[in-house]
Formats: C-alpha cells, sequence, structure tokens
C-alpha cells in the first residue's frame, strides 16, 4: 500500500538547534515534508553529545536522546562560516518552501541568510524564526534556558504546592510544545501562499506562544486582578473537586483522581464505604466541596494509602471516576495502552544498533506517519548535492575535501 | 478597539470552515486557532452550554454563563449556535452543518460520539473531505480509550509530573494549568491543519486521533528518556529543583519574588561572580565548573541568598543579562500581563463583549505578517448565531428554525 503523506513536495531547510527547533522540522517530517537539517562538524549541537548513547559508545551520532527528538529531521553538512558553505546552503533555499531557525534576532541576518537574502534567492519563500521573545521588543535579546522560558509567561508562578513558593519544572515543556505549535504556524503561511502567492517571515515569540496556556489564570486577572498562585494539583479554575493526586501502596505510587460532578463525586463516596466525613450535605454539591477541598484531600489520602494504584484505577473506572495511575519514566514501555498505540517504536538505526524512539505520537487514519531514526550527520548530502543542487562529482568531492561540505 | 471587520486582511486559513464541537478547553483552544488565522469557526452547544461556561473566573466570582473568562478566552472569533445532537432532527443538522464543513474539532469520550452516532465512519459518509480532530485524555484506541479523563489525568499519565515536577517522596505536579489539554491542543491543530493542507494529495479527508497523556509521553517526555530506559533500564525521578547536574539552575527567592538562576556555561557563572560583587566564596577552586557546583548546590544557593535578598527580580534581571548570564525573573500573572515587552509588542487585544464589556485579552500566539491572525471578536453569546447560520449556511426558514427550536433540537 502505497502512503502519500500530506505534506509530500515540501521541501524545508532547518536550522534549528537543541530541541524546540528540530521538534518544528520533525512534526512536518512526520507529516510528509521533506526536511534537511543544516549542521556542521564545525560545531556540534551539543545535544548530539548527551549521554545515554547507543550501545554506551560515545559519539555525535550514537546519542539516544538526541535521535528521539530530532527523528524526522533528514542532514546535511555544511560549514556556513565558509563563503562557499553559505551559497551552497542559499542554493539549497532557492529549491525549498520552508526555512526554520532558532537563534536569537539577528543571528541569521549576521550569517548571511536573514529574511531578504532568502527572499532573493526564493520570492515566496517562508522563513519561520522563533526566538524567546520575538523578533524585536525591549527584551529581543533575552536569554533564558528552554526551561526557564516559562518564567517570562507567569506560568511558573502557578506551578507548585499548595500555599507554598514556586517550584521549577525540571526540563523545557516549553520545548516540545513550541516546536508542535511552531508547525502549525508554519502551515498557516503554507496555506496563505497556496492562496495567495505570497511567503512571509513568521514572528513566533515562544514567550507568546506559551503563555497561551497561562490564558485561565490570565482572565483572573484581566476580570478581577488576581494573580494566581501555586496550588498543587487542584483544578485550575476551580470547576472539580476533589482534584489531586493520591498516594498509593509500594515506593512512590500515586493515583491522580479528578471529580467533575456530583454524580461521580456521589460514585466516589460509595466506592470510599459512605464514611461520615463524606457524607455531609454541605459536600454534595461542587461549592461545598471547594470550600472543604483541604479536608476533602486529606480523608481521601488516608483511604488511597493503602490501595494499588492500578487495582484501584480499574475499580474508580468501572464506576465512572475519572481516575489514573501517575506514570513514572519506568512504565512507559510496559504500559499496556502505550503499547497497544505504538508510542514507542523500535528502529534499526544506520549505524547499526537498534534503539527505542517515539512513533507517530498522531494516529492519522488514512495517512499513518512514517517514523525513521533520528539522522546521522551528513546522511543526505548525496541526495542535496547531487539530486538537488546537480553538482558534478568532481565538484562534490572537492567541497567535502576542502571541509565545506562538513 | 480591534472589533469591527472593515480593515482586517482575510486571514491565512480563510475559506475554511471548521465545526467546535468541544467543551472546556482542549478542543475550544485548538478550534479558536483556526479562528485566530481567519477560519470560519462555528461553535456547537448543547442548549446548557459548553462545561467552561459553568467555570469561572467570572467578574466578581459570581455565576453567569455569559460572563465566563474560561469560555470567552478559548472562543473569541468564533459564531456560535445550540444543538441538541441527542435529538433526531438535532442530529440531522449537525450533519448538515459537518457536510458544509472541511474540519470538525470535539473531545469528548469516544463512547459518547459513538452512542450520538457521530463516529468518524458516520461523519465520513456524509462528508468524505471532512478532516476530524478528536482530542481526547487517552485517543480513540487502546485499553484506557473507554476511560473517563480530565487534564489532570492525562498529564499525570504521560510520567511528565513523576520525572519532572515536585519534590521527591511528594506529590507530583501538574503545571497548575490545563498542560495536558493545550499541548492536545496544538498538536491537534498541526496535525489536523496538515492533513487539511494535503487533503487533495492523499485523496480526502481523515480521522486525526489525539491523546494528550501520549502526545507528551512521547514528545516531552519519551523524547528525553525513552531511549535509556529501552537500551539501560534508566528511569530518573522528580528531584524538586531545576537541573540536578548543574548549578546554580533553579527558582530562588529574591527580595519581591523569585527569579529563575541560571549559570552554567563559564563566561555566565562569571558574569554572575562581577555582578554579585565578586564575593570571595564563588573564588574558591571548588566552584569552578557547573558539576562541582551542584555537588554543593545548597552551599551556593545559601550564600547567594543575602544578595538575592537585596534586589528586586527585574534588577537581577536585567544585571544578570546584561553580563551575560541567562537569569530570569519569575513574573507572576500581573507582571506578565503589565510588561512593557509585551505591550510594545502589541500582544494584547481590547474586545467589545455584550455582557463582559470590553475585555483586555491575549492576541495572536504568533505574528504572520503577511496575514495577520489573532482574536477581533467576542466569544458567542449561547445561541447567539442560530438564525445566520441555520438560515444562512443551511437555508432553513425562520418558520422551520423555530419549529425545531420548540421541538427541542437546538
Amino acid at each position: 500500500m502505497t502512503n502519500t503523506l500530506p505534506l509530500k513536495g515540501i521541501r524545508v531547510i532547518n536550522f534549528g538547534w537543541v530541541w524546540a527547533g528540530p521538534v518544528v522540522g520533525q512534526t512536518l517530517g512526520f507529516l510528509g515534508a521533506e526536511v534537511l537539517k543544516i549542521e556542521s562538524r564545525a560545531r556540534i549541537d551539543m545535544t548530539r553529545n548527551l549521554p545515554p548513547f547507543a550501545e554506551g559508545i560515545p559519539g555525535p551520532d550514537r546519542s539516544l536522546s538526541n535521535h528521539a527528538c530530532w527523528a524526522g529531521n533528514g542532514s546535511v553538512t555544511l560549514d556556513l562560516k565558509h563563503a562557499e558553505g553559505l551559497e551552497l546552503a542559499l542554493r539549497l533555499i532557492a529549491e525549498s518552501d520552508v526555512v526554520i531557525e532558532n537563534f536569537g534576532p539577528g543571528v541569521m541576518e549576521r550569517l548571511g541568510i536573514g529574511y531578504e537574502s532568502l527572499r532573493a534567492v526564493k520570492p515566496d519563500i517562508i522563513l519561520f524564526s522563533m526566538p524567546a521573545a520575538g523578533l524585536y521588543g525591549p527584551l529581543e535579546h533575552v536569554r533564558t534556558y528552554g526551561l526557564s522560558l516559562t518564567s517570562l509567561t507567569g506560568l511558573d508562578s502557578l506551578v507548585g504546592y499548595k500555599g507554598e513558593t514556586p517550584i521549577p519544572v525540571e526540563n523545557a515543556y516549553s520545548d516540545p510544545f513550541a516546536g508542535i505549535f511552531g508547525s502549525f504556524a508554519i502551515l498557516t503561511a503554507l496555506t496563505h501562499r497556496r492562496n495567495s502567492g505570497e511567503g512571509q517571515h513568521i514572528d513566533f515569540s515562544q514567550q507568546e506562544a506559551v503563555m497561551q496556556m497561562v490564558g485561565p489564570a490570565y482572565m483572573d486577572y484581566a476580570l478581577n486582578g488576581r494573580s494566581g498562585k501555586p496550588k498543587g494539583n487542584e483544578h485550575p479554575t476551580a470547576a472539580a473537586a476533589p482534584h489531586g493526586v493520591f498516594p498509593c501502596s509500594g515506593d512512590d505510587r500515586w493515583v491522580a483522581i479528578a471529580i467533575g460532578s456530583d454524580a461521580e463525586w456521589a460514585a466516589l463516596v460509595a466506592e470510599m464505604g459512605a464514611p461520615a466525613w463524606a457524607t455531609e450535605p454541605a459536600l454534595a454539591t461542587l461549592a461545598g466541596r471547594v470550600q472543604a477541598i483541604d479536608q476533602l484531600h486529606a480523608e481521601i489520602a488516608k483511604w488511597t494509602r493503602s490501595h494499588h494504584d492500578r487495582a484501584l484505577t480499574d475499580r474508580l473506572q468501572a464506576v465512572g471516576i475519572a481516575a489514573t495511575p501517575v506514570l513514572k519514566v519506568a512504565d512507559l514501555l510496559d504500559d499496556p495502552h502505550y503499547r497497544a498505540r505504538d508510542t514507542f517504536i523500535e528502529v534499526r538505526h544506520p549505524l547499526g544498533f537498534d534503539e527505542t524512539i517515539y512513533g507517530g505520537y498522531v494516529k492519522m487514519s488514512r495517512t499513518p506517519a512514517v517514523v525513521k531514526p533520528g539522522p546521522v550527520m551528513g546522511q543526505d548530502n548525496d541526495h542535496a548535492f547531487l539530486n538537488i543542487l546537480g553538482l558534478g562529482e568532481e565538484e562534490y568531492q572537492r567541497l567535502k575535501e576542502s571541509r565545506v561540505i562538513y | 478597539m480591534t472589533s469591527g471587520t472593515d480593515s482586517r486582511s482575510p486571514g491565512a486559513l480563510a475559506g475554511l470552515r471548521v465545526i467546535d464541537f468541544g467543551q472546556g478547553v482542549s478542543a475550544p483552544h485548538c478550534a479558536r486557532l483556526f479562528a485566530d488565522y481567519g477560519a470560519d469557526v462555528i461553535k456547537v452547544e448543547p442548549r446548557t452550554g459548553d462545561a467552561a461556561r459553568h467555570s469561572g473566573p467570572y467578574p466578581g466570582d459570581l455565576p453567569d454563563q455569559e460572563r465566563s473568562g474560561l469560555f470567552f478566552f478559548h472562543n473569541t472569533n468564533k459564531r456560535g449556535v445550540t444543538c441538541q445532537v441527542e435529538h433526531p432532527e438535532g442530529r440531522r443538522l449537525f450533519l448538515d452543518l459537518v457536510s458544509k464543513a472541511d474540519v470538525l474539532i470535539e473531545n469528548n469520550l469516544p463512547a459518547q460520539m459513538r452512542a450520538w452516532k457521530l463516529d468518524y465512519a458516520t461523519l465520513a459518509a456524509h462528508n468524505p473531505r471532512l478532516v476530524m480532530i478528536s482530542i481526547t485524555p487517552f485517543g480513540q484506541t487502546g485499553p484506557y480509550s473507554e476511560w473517563n479523563g480530565s487534564d489532570l489525568n492525562a498529564y499525570h499519565l504521560s510520567g511528565a509530573s513523576a520525572r519532572y515536577c515536585g519534590r521527591p517522596h511528594e506529590m507530583p505536579l501538574e503545571h497548575g494549568t490545563f498542560s495536558a489539554d493545550y499541548f492536545g491542543s496544538v498538536t491537534g491543530a498541526a496535525w489536523g491543519l496538515g492533513a487539511v493542507f494535503g487533503r487533495d494529495l492523499v485523496g480526502g479527508g481523515q480521522h486525526v486521533d489525539v491523546s494528550s497523556a501520549e502526545a507528551i509521553a512521547a514528545a516531552f517526555v519519551g523524547g528525553q528518556n525513552i531511549g535509556g530506559l529501552a537500551q539501560d533500564g534508566r528511569s530518573d525521578s522528580r528531584t524538586g529543583v531545576g537541573m540536578p547536574l548543574g548549578a546554580p539552575a533553579t527558582i530562588l527567592p529574591c527580595k519581591d519574588g523569585h527569579v529563575w538562576m541560571l549559570a552554567l556555561e563559564p563566561g555566565q557563572w562569571k558574569g554572575l561572580r562581577k555582578v554579585m560583587g565578586d564575593p570571595e566564596w564563588a573564588n574558591l577552586e571548588m566552584f569552578n565548573d557547573m558539576y562541582t557546583r551542584a555537588q554543593n548546590a545548597d552551599l551556593i544557593y545559601e550564600l547567594m541568598a543575602d544578595w538575592l535578598m537585596a534586589h528586586g527580580k527585574m534588577e537581577l534581571m536585567e544585571m544578570c543579562q546584561a553580563a551575560g548570564c541567562p537569569v530570569t525573573a519569575v513574573f507572576t500573572i500581573e507582571e506578565a500581563a503589565r510588561h512593557p515587552h509585551l505591550q510594545a509588542r502589541d500582544y494584547f487585544v481590547d474586545i467589545e463583549h455584550p455582557a463582559l464589556g470590553r475585555v483586555h485579552s491575549l492576541g495572536a500566539p504568533f505574528k504572520l505578517p503577511a496575514s495577520p491572525g489573532g482574536p477581533h471578536s467576542p466569544a458567542p453569546l449561547l445561541g447567539q448565531h442560530n438564525q445566520e447560520v441555520y438560515g444562512g449556511l443551511l437555508g432553513l426558514s425562520a418558520a422551520e428554525i423555530e419549529r425545531l427550536q420548540a421541538l427541542g433540537a437546538l
């Protein structure tokens, strides 16, 4: 069966590095675009050297996390510090539809591949830029790490235990979020180009895109002047109670329970054996339960503590209660649901080892994603320089030997 | 003032018609992204309204289904109709709307869609070009697909909380917002618009099945952890600090709040030392690299405390950034909402709403200079566009609409 993917025929040049930029390319790649990541041995991306490595052997083509996060991108090696390298990049861009970058503002211009230079070689090019705080404005040069970018959105001020100060999220949720979101932005621009013939330079401020997630708390500020604070796992707008994570038997085992209706509360009370504290009439309504939420959560925690997380989940789900185990990394590969959905897949890497990465995590009924291993450095050089640009074999060898293609 | 339709360009997605048959956050937000960039989005609600109408924030905390901030935020630029799909005539109307749509976005539990006989196979028979985007906690297939669930369940099922958020041995945390719903929303928007873009190429519409839990388990947690788990059995857990392998790298208190304190690379640490006034302790050999600093992180944080408590967060951010050290202030919601940078970029919009008055809201999530987007019209009142949509789009007479109303189909 042939599986023509929706973005077949769209070519993307990806200068994105580390995590967010490569995820933009990955998403378009999973949807069928041909994505060529430009990188160079002259300055290897730090994520290519992150352990753990395949078979425990270090090397820039063996980082397991790099492969998972970059799969879907191809790789073309070009040293842009060489004038010829830059010229080859521009020639590839002339044959492409989209360019992705996640440097700071002005870096593309300094490299000689700013939007005007790209337009000169491809008038309807779409340039997608995703700096931390956008292409202009007082904070345009702000430096952040992925995991601290959320501090500029207000989101970090909401994360933590109830009544305490904020605690950090220990990895960059905003990187894959902005990466996937960014591919939507590119698709809107591709749609506009199809309708109008026009390309454009997308200003995707990660701060502004990620701040969408703060919408509910922002509205409380806009309407009532309040700035939210950490409140554990309680419902963000107090529209469900109880709403929390409760301890179970075993080491670091928990169950997440969200009660969205009075009927679900009644079912939970029955499962708990209708203890006196739970049958208080005041708790029959959401308002009463929100009022008494600390006591409620403390009592439920006493009850869950002796239960197994999965057994309790099954029991509560059987009566229609939204309960789930809180999974640890160690649980992911064996989880029956993720197994059934092929969330994680084993692939054979061109260098000969097997590795586990994530597969097409969205299930497309007509065009399932085809996921290949993360790119080997320069794996698409032959295709890019011989097929797309039509360089002669001698010229190609010369460029490799002079480390322009490197 | 940004309402009024005259001077606006049509938007990148003009010409697409989208039915939003969702409630709460995930599907309505996904549909709002289409509406932000010019698609004609029709929100279909039951007579009782989207559940978000029954949630705050309300002005003055006074519940009113036309004054929910949660509903407003996720439903700008949409037209709204009511439809009781469990009523045979209501279901017929819904199918007529779907026949005239390019995209359907929904977040009902799969069993509910089947009970309404509105599963993908049925809808595709009416409109083979339809792209149906379903965003649910667990997805359409697999053993948990019949489970009841919410944002909280999806997030905690992804591995994200136990791995990355909370102190060891204390409960793992969600982010204090609808993190899984939003992740599912942008995922559905990206993959769904991809399906729309390639519709002719691939021979028609399709079902785009998004599980919010799975998307996070894969693209966030899996990306960084799954290879090591599969090969070496490695499974790390939350530590309660920002970055256990480097320091300083965590959120620390200062005079008026908190800063995200980060100084990892040699140049960043050097910059921080300078800003702190070159204290003697910082020159110790043992603090030369970020790994040995991490082994002494508690000590370092204690030694920095007096200096941090003497300065405000904005001042610390400015001084450190100027010295090449990527420290940022932990903005409160108010500080983010009032920040001059976002003002200078026109991130906020004012929208007149019949019940809420003028609302100062967040604008376009990204800037498309050739085809600008963003919210410009208020969220619809319940059933506000029944006449316009059922009359104009489906061609029903006023008398017919009235009959359907009386029957309880709308």
